[in-house]
C-alpha cells in the first residue's frame, strides 16, 4: 500500500468534512447558490457520490484508514474533477463574516484532491494516458508546451509586432494555450497597447508555467521550471509581469511563491488588470458608438474562486463603451465552471462539454449577446460546445476574449 | 459480476449501479463519521417500478436494502448496519412532479432537497412551512418523512415535516406499490387529503426510519408565504435556561404563531465565540444565552401587533434586545433572510480537525429541559476519566450539551444534546481507543437522556438499536412494531438492523 506522503498532510481537511452533502446538493437562492458540482450536475442520473466532494473524502478517509488502496480505478474518478473549487464554497458559506463555519479553517478541497493526484503519481497509478503525455511534452526540451508543438511555433506570433522589447518594466508571460490556439487573442491585445501607446516586453526563453502538471499533481519538474522562469524575467529587470491566461496568472501568483517558499522579486499581474488600469486611465481611444449590446461575464475558476479576482474584470466591461452588463444567474463565488480544468478537458473531453454546454445556456437565459471571459481554457472550451449547439441557441450569443471585445472597438 | 449484481443490472441498466470498492465507500457514510457499514452493491433507481423490482430481487436474494436520501441522518440511519448490503440512492428521484396550486398541494419525488423544493415553490409565492430538517439544502423530502424531521426553519408555526403530509407513493418491502390517504380510493384524480379510506397509513411510514417501505412520491401541503416578517435576538438574564422555557411558554400560552424561536445556551454563546464561530457576539458584555424569534404577518398591522407581544414577553423576562443587523448580534436575521436555518446545526463542525459530534435529536416538552440540561452536566462529570482520555490524545477536552433548543409543535422543544470528540484519524494515527470510547460514552449519554422519557425522532443504527438493547420500548409496543414489521418485510430486508431486526441472517 502507498505511504499516502500527501494525503496524509491534508488529514485535517479530510477529517474536518462531517459529510453534509451540500458540495453536492445545496440551493440556497438567499445567496445565490444554485447547485455546486459540476461534474455531478454533468453525469446526471449516473451521479453517484463518487463524483462529489462528500463521497470523495469518504474513500479519502477509507484510505487514510488503510480500508482500502489507492489504484488505477481510483485514478479514473478522481481526475474526473475539474478542481473548480465551487465545493470549497459551499463548504464555508456561512456568507457573512459574523457567523463563521468552522470548516473553512480547515478545508481546501483543491489541495485535497491535488494530494491525492500527487500520490496516485507517485504509486504509479496515474498519470492517465492524455495526462502523461501533456506532462511529457512540457518537459521535452524541443517543446516546453504541454501541445506536442516546437517551442519555436510559440513565440513565431512576436515577429508581426517588432514593438515588444527585449527587457522593460511590464513583462508579458504568454504562456502556451493563447500563441497555439488563440493567437488572434494575443494580437488583439498589442492592438490595444499599440493604440493605449502601452510598451510591453516579452521573452521567448519563457517555459509552460506548468500547471497542467501542478494541476495533474505531478511535481517532479516544477521547481526546475518555476526557477527558470524566475530567472529569466528577474532578468529582464521586471517590476510586473502579466499574463492573458487564467490558469497562468495562479501558478504564477499563488503556487509559484508556495512552492518556492519565497515571495516572486516582482508583481504579478492579469491582463484584466492591466485593461483595467488603461479604461480608468482612459488610455484606450474606442471608436464612436453605434447601438449598445449586452454581455454577460463568466468567472474563470483560476481568476475567480482561487484567486478572488471577480471585481476587477467587472470594472473593465462597465467602462467600454456601448456595453450594457448581466450577471448570470450564478456569478462571482458561485459561478459554474466551464469544465476545461483539472485535466478534465484532455482526459475527459465529452464531459467538459456537458459541463460547458450548461454554462453557455445560462449565459443564453441573462438574454446577453456576447459572453466573454479572460482564460483561454474556458474560451476553448466554450468554443467547443458552441459548435455542437443548435443553430436557434448559436444565434442567440456569442462568446469572445474580453481582450478581443475590447480591441473589436478600437 | 455475480448473479444478483447481474439481475440488479437488467433492472436498472448499468450505468444507475455500481459495486466499485470506491463507490461503495463513498456511501459508507452519513453525517456521523464514526458510525460506518460499507455496501456491497450502490443503485440509483429512477422510479417505484424499478425499486419494486429490485426489493422482489432483494427478496429472493435475502439480501438488506437500505434506502438513502440526502445521507444526512446523524446517526447513521441511511448506511447499512453491517458490511453489506444494497444501498438505493434515492437522489436520482428529485423532481417535482406536480404542484397544485388551486389546493395547495405539491407531489415531488422523494429524493428531492428541501432547498431544491422550496426554490420551486417561491417562484409561485409558496413555501413548505416546515422547511425540513437543519440539512435541508440536502436532505431529502423522503428522509424527512421517515424521521419527522423539523428543526430547518418554520417549525415552530408548522410543527415536524411530516404535519403537512397528504398522500405517499410508498414501494412496500415486498415490491407492492402503494398509496395512502386519498389515493387509497382508485377514482381520486389527485392528492388531497392524508386522512379517511380507513386508517391513517401515512403515518405508519412517517418516522418508522425506513423499516417499512421505500418512499418514492410524497405529496405536501404548502402555503403563501407571507409578505412580511420580524425576527429579534435577545440577551438572556442569569438562569437562561429556565428563563427561556419561561418565555417559550409564553408565547405558546398566548396563542401567538411565533414562526421560528430558539435558545442558545450559556456554554453555547461562551464556547462559540471563545473558537470564532460567533463573531457577532464577540462584543456582548456578558457572554450569556441567546434566544431569538421570527414571526410572519400578511401586513404591517398584523406583524406589529405580534411584534409587540412578543417583546413585551422578552421584556418582562429582563431579556436585553440586540440591534437589528447581523453585525449587532441579530442571528434571526441570519437564521431568516439569508436561509441561515439550512446551517444553524453546521457551525459546530470543523471547530477543530476531526472535531465531531456525537448527539441525538429529541422532542421533550417546554418545561422538561432544562431539568435534562442539568442531568446532562452531571453525566458530563460522571464521565471525566473518559473525557480526560480523549483530550490527551486529542488536545480538546470534549464538550457536552447542547446544540440550539428549538420551540416546535404541539408545545415541544426539539433538543439536540450529545458531547463532542473526535474521529479516530489523527495526523497519521489510527486510534482505536477513541472509536471504543465515542461507542461507549455515546451509548450512556442517551440511555440517560431515554430515561427523561424523550421522544427520538430521527434514530438511525445507534439509537434504533439501543433503546430496544437498554428495554426503553414498552413490552407491548415493541411487540406490535415487531409484528407489522414481520407482516410487512417477512425476510427483514428493508433497512436491516434497526431496531435490531435482523430476520434470519
Amino acid at each position: 500500500m502507498s505511504e499516502l506522503k500527501h494525503l496524509k498532510s491534508q488529514w485535517e481537511a479530510v477529517m474536518s468534512c462531517m459529510g453534509c452533502g451540500d458540495c453536492g446538493y445545496a440551493i440556497r437562492p438567499a445567496v445565490d447558490r444554485y447547485l455546486t458540482c459540476p461534474v455531478k450536475e454533468a453525469k446526471g442520473g449516473e451521479g453517484f457520490e463518487i463524483y462529489f466532494s462528500r463521497g470523495r473524502m469518504n474513500v479519502l478517509k477509507s484510505l487514510l484508514l488503510g480500508q482500502i488502496p489507492l489504484s488505477k480505478e481510483l485514478a479514473d474518478f478522481v481526475y474526473q474533477c475539474s478542481e473548480c473549487g465551487n465545493c470549497t464554497e459551499v463548504c464555508h458559506m456561512s456568507q457573512n463574516e459574523y457567523i463563521v463555519l468552522n470548516t473553512s479553517k480547515w478545508i481546501d478541497h483543491v489541495k485535497v484532491w491535488e494530494a491525492l493526484r500527487q500520490d496516485l503519481i507517485e504509486a504509479g497509478f496515474a498519470p492517465l494516458d492524455k495526462h502523461g503525455k501533456l506532462i511529457d511534452y512540457m518537459n521535452d526540451v524541443s517543446m516546453r508546451n504541454p501541445y506536442g508543438e516546437e517551442e519555436a511555433n510559440k513565440f513565431a506570433w512576436i515577429s508581426e509586432f517588432p514593438e515588444i522589447k527585449e527587457e522593460g518594466d511590464l513583462i508579458l508571460f504568454g504562456g502556451c494555450t493563447m500563441p497555439l490556439r488563440q493567437v488572434d487573442t494575443l494580437k488583439s491585445m498589442m492592438k490595444i497597447f499599440k493604440a493605449a501607446g502601452r510598451e510591453i516586453a516579452m521573452s521567448k526563453n519563457e517555459w509552460c508555467c506548468g500547471s497542467i502538471a501542478l494541476r495533474i499533481g505531478d511535481q517532479n519538474s516544477l521547481i526546475d521550471i518555476i526557477k527558470h522562469n524566475v530567472e529569466i524575467f528577474k532578468e529582464m529587470g521586471a517590476q510586473t509581469i502579466f499574463t492573458a491566461c487564467a490558469g497562468c496568472y495562479r501558478t504564477w501568483k499563488k503556487d509559484y511563491p508556495e512552492l518556492l517558499g519565497e515571495e516572486l522579486p516582482f508583481k504579478v499581474k492579469h491582463i484584466t488588470e492591466i485593461l483595467t488600469e488603461m479604461l480608468n486611465n482612459n488610455e484606450i481611444p474606442f471608436k464612436p458608438v453605434e447601438g449598445s449590446e449586452t454581455v454577460t461575464w463568466h468567472d474563470p475558476c483560476h481568476l475567480g474562486r482561487h484567486m478572488n479576482l471577480y471585481e476587477i474584470p467587472r470594472d473593465a466591461i462597465l467602462k467600454i463603451p456601448g456595453l450594457k452588463f448581466k450577471e448570470m444567474k450564478r456569478n462571482r463565488n458561485n459561478s459554474w465552471c466551464c469544465g476545461a480544468g483539472g485535466g478534465v478537458k484532455s482526459e475527459f473531453p465529452d464531459l467538459a462539454l456537458d459541463i460547458s454546454t450548461e454554462r453557455i445556456k445560462e449565459a443564453i437565459d441573462t438574454g446577453a449577446q456576447i459572453l466573454t471571459t479572460s482564460c483561454p481554457f474556458c474560451i476553448g472550451n466554450f468554443s467547443d460546445a458552441y459548435k455542437e449547439m443548435e443553430p436557434k441557441d448559436q444565434e442567440k450569443i456569442n462568446i469572445i476574449d474580453i481582450i478581443d471585445l475590447i480591441a473589436g472597438k478600437i | 459480476m455475480t448473479e444478483l449484481y447481474q439481475k440488479l443490472e437488467k433492472i436498472v441498466s448499468k450505468n444507475y449501479i455500481s459495486d466499485s470498492i470506491y463507490v461503495r465507500h463513498a456511501y459508507s457514510r452519513v453525517v456521523d463519521p464514526v458510525l460506518q457499514g460499507v455496501p456491497d452493491i450502490v443503485i440509483r433507481p429512477k422510479d417505484a417500478q424499478e425499486i419494486s423490482e429490485i426489493l422482489q430481487v432483494a427478496n429472493e436474494e435475502n439480501i438488506a436494502v437500505i434506502p438513502r436520501g440526502g445521507g444526512d441522518c446523524e446517526f447513521g440511519g441511511s448506511k447499512p448496519i453491517e458490511n453489506s448490503g444494497i444501498v438505493l440512492d434515492l437522489k436520482r428521484m428529485d423532481n417535482v412532479v406536480n404542484l397544485d396550486q388551486d389546493n395547495l398541494i405539491v407531489t415531488v419525488e422523494a429524493g428531492i432537497s428541501w432547498g431544491k423544493l422550496n426554490d420551486y415553490l417561491c417562484n409561485f409565492g409558496l413555501y413548505t412551512g416546515c422547511l425540513g430538517p437543519g440539512s435541508g439544502l440536502t436532505a431529502s423530502v423522503g428522509g424527512g418523512i421517515s424521521h419527522q424531521s423539523v428543526g430547518g426553519g418554520g417549525c415552530a408555526k408548522y410543527g415536524s415535516c411530516t404535519n403537512q403530509l397528504v398522500s405517499l407513493e410508498v414501494v412496500l418491502p415486498t415490491g407492492q406499490i402503494i398509496e395512502t390517504g386519498s389515493q387509497a380510493n382508485k377514482h381520486s384524480k389527485f392528492p388531497f387529503n392524508r386522512f379517511g379510506n380507513g386508517p391513517d397509513f401515512a403515518s405508519i411510514f412517517c418516522g418508522d426510519n425506513g423499516i417499512f417501505g421505500v418512499k418514492t412520491q410524497i405529496s405536501l401541503q404548502v402555503f403563501p408565504k407571507p409578505p412580511f416578517a420580524s425576527y429579534k435576538t435577545f440577551l438572556m438574564p442569569r438562569k437562561s435556561e429556565e428563563v427561556s422555557a419561561k418565555i417559550f411558554t409564553e408565547m405558546r400560552l398566548k396563542g401567538i404563531d411565533v414562526y421560528d424561536s430558539m435558545y442558545f445556551m450559556d456554554l453555547l454563546v461562551r464556547v462559540g465565540t471563545e473558537k470564532g464561530i460567533f463573531p457577532l457576539w464577540d462584543n456582548l458584555k456578558r457572554k450569556r444565552g441567546i434566544m431569538f424569534y421570527t414571526v410572519e404577518a400578511n401586513s404591517d398591522k398584523e406583524l406589529d401587533g405580534k411584534v409587540n407581544q412578543l417583546d413585551k414577553i422578552f421584556e418582562k423576562n429582563k431579556s436585553e434586545e440586540l440591534g437589528s443587523e447581523i453585525a449587532d448580534g441579530n442571528i434571526g436575521k441570519w437564521h431568516y433572510e439569508d436561509q441561515g436555518h439550512w446551517l444553524i446545526a453546521h457551525n459546530l463542525w470543523g471547530l477543530i480537525p476531526g472535531f465531531t459530534a456525537l448527539d441525538a435529536e429529541c422532542h421533550t416538552p417546554i418545561s422538561t429541559y432544562p431539568g435534562i440540561l442539568k442531568d446532562v452536566d452531571l453525566w458530563d462529570v460522571e464521565h471525566a476519566n473518559e473525557m480526560e482520555q480523549i483530550l490527551e490524545i486529542a488536545g480538546m477536552r470534549p464538550i457536552t450539551g447542547s446544540g440550539p433548543i428549538i420551540l416546535i409543535g404541539d408545545h415541544n422543544v426539539e433538543l439536540t444534546t450529545g458531547f463532542t470528540s473526535f474521529e479516530s484519524y489523527i495526523d497519521g494515527e489510527h486510534y482505536e481507543i477513541i472509536e471504543e470510547l465515542n461507542i461507549k460514552l455515546w451509548k450512556s449519554l442517551l440511555e440517560r437522556i431515554t430515561k427523561h422519557g424523550v421522544t427520538w425522532y430521527m434514530l438511525g443504527d445507534i439509537l434504533s438499536r439501543l433503546l430496544v438493547e437498554i428495554g426503553a420500548f414498552q413490552p407491548e409496543y415493541l411487540q406490535f412494531l415487531t409484528l407489522v414489521k414481520k407482516t410487512l418485510d417477512p425476510r427483514f430486508i428493508l433497512s436491516k438492523g434497526k431496531f435490531n431486526f435482523w430476520g434470519d441472517t
